[in-house]
């Protein structure tokens, strides 16, 4: 439970963080700290966390980005907590793996998850956006997949440094390895 | 026992996540959760700024005493120039206002200017906005022009008590009514989702074909759409070209948009 409330701490606080942070050169991909934090706990905790932190998540972002304009809601709140739960999932469902202490896996989908974030909010805002034009030009893709890479980049420090705190605060994210020892 | 919590939970995120997406199913309480969330979250963002302020003038401060000096009498000038166009501004604002009223126009307001420090940037892909450091209790209301010495730099759009977002000229959803110095061509500026390059780009689009814009040429708000007063400028036309139904242009921005430090929300056109 405290490991989880650190977890939620740790979002909040890499949200406004990553805003400090600019646009990689040189097509502007952003670093995504916050996705990479929930996206290990969907790995590192059992369902029920997976699916407050993807909540938590989701909602945070929403309330941040959602725009208004002319009268409408561009993308309702409540959207990023639908993609965020879908991606947890994803992570969630190769938690063994993450149990028996193999997170190697886990760092790539990270990086897939955050390109794959960046992909649908584009793919959202092109419906939603008049004109509808789907234009994917080479700059378009580098921003999803520089996104992408970023994250898979930082998910080794951020899943080795979680998992020391995880380890301090008593909680175990690899049980079977522990048992296995 | 662990597939009975696990579904006990997936019934009860789906219940919160249901019951918030129709609590936030209109515009009202959007703003409201929106301003709410900002608000929470602006002493951090507060103090995170204060950091990278200090940072950077920690940065620019390692300067030679030459390069200070230099930097002193550069400045020293522009400030006299600025005060004697000032001057000769204000002259020219008094005849003009006379006129106007001699011709039974309406006097031209002044904008009063509420001065706002960047607290963050927005840190997601296909947005821009800002937020800065003064909400509703500084009388800043949602659709607020925001502006700097250089030019505009967009429009507030949700209000906390002491911070606001700004959505910034580079946004696609931020669309702005334009006219060119020199000519009578109207059209909408606004930002492109995706741009080549780091510098921020919008484009000028809905030119009459027969308008004939050249670089260097001047863009300036028209007025027209009731957001931004007229007269304010934008930036200046880099490119331009003509399409089969009508014209577009790509304009640089007058304002530094993705270095800017501080804004003026223009908070009233009266003084």
């Amino acid at each position: 439970m405290i490991f989880f409330l650190i977890l939620i701490i740790l979002m909040v606080l890499s949200f406004v963080a990553q805003q400090f942070i600019g646009p990689l050169p040189p097509f502007g991909a952003r670093v995504f700290l916050m996705q990479i934090i929930m996206l290990y706990g969907a790995a590192a905790l059992p369902t029920p966390g997976m699916l407050s932190l993807a909540f938590a998540g989701g909602l945070m972002w929403d309330l941040r980005h959602a725009q208004i304009v002319d009268g409408q809601v561009e993308i309702g709140i409540g959207w990023s907590v639908v993609l965020y739960t879908v991606l947890c999932s994803v992570m969630g469902g190769l938690r063994p793996l993450f149990q028996r202490g193999r997170w190697e896996i886990h760092c790539v989908l990270t990086g897939l998850c955050v390109a794959a974030i960046q992909l649908s909010e584009y793919l959202m805002l092109s419906v939603r956006r008049q004109p509808v034009v789907f234009s994917f030009s080479r700059e378009i893709w580098w921003r999803i997949g520089g996104a992408g890479v970023a994250a898979a980049f930082l998910a080794p420090f951020f899943f080795f440094g979680l998992n020391y705190i995880a380890y301090m605060l008593g909680y175990d994210p690899h049980p079977e390895r522990s048992r296995g020892q | 026992m662990n597939a009975r919590v696990n579904a006990i939970a997936i019934a009860g995120f789906a219940a919160v996540l249901i019951a918030t997406m129709v609590f936030a199913g209109n515009q009202h309480n959007i703003r409201r959760m929106q301003a709410a969330f900002l608000g929470m979250v602006t002493p951090v963002l507060r103090s995170g700024s204060g950091i990278e302020r200090k940072v950077t003038a920690y940065r620019e401060g390692l300067k030679t005493l030459a390069e200070l000096e230099k930097e002193v009498n550069q400045l020293r000038i522009a400030n006299k120039e600025l005060k004697a166009t000032n001057q000769t501004l204000r002259g020219l604002e008094a005849e003009n206002n006379r006129l106007r009223t001699a011709l039974g126009y309406h006097e031209r307001s002044v904008f009063q200017l509420m001065p706002a420090q960047i607290i963050g940037r927005d840190a997601s892909t296909w947005y821009k906005t800002i937020v800065i450091d003064r909400g509703a209790e500084e009388l800043v209301s949602p659709d607020m022009p925001v502006i700097t010495e250089d030019g505009l730099v967009g429009k507030t759009t949700i209000v906390s008590a002491h911070s606001s977002v700004v959505v910034l000229i580079s946004d696609e959803s931020c669309k702005v009514a334009v006219t060119v110095e020199g000519s009578r061509d109207q059209g909408i500026v606004r930002g492109e989702r995706a741009q080549t390059g780091s510098a921020p780009e919008i484009t000028l689009n809905f030119l009459s074909k027969q308008a004939r814009l050249t670089p260097g040429q001047k863009v300036f708000t028209s007025g027209v759409g009731g957001v931004f007063p007229a007269g304010v400028l934008v930036g200046e036309v880099r490119e331009f070209k003509v399409r089969e139904l009508d014209a577009y242009a790509t304009i640089a921005p007058s304002v530094p948009l993705t270095t800017l430090q501080d804004v003026f929300v223009v908070v009233s056109e009266t003084k």
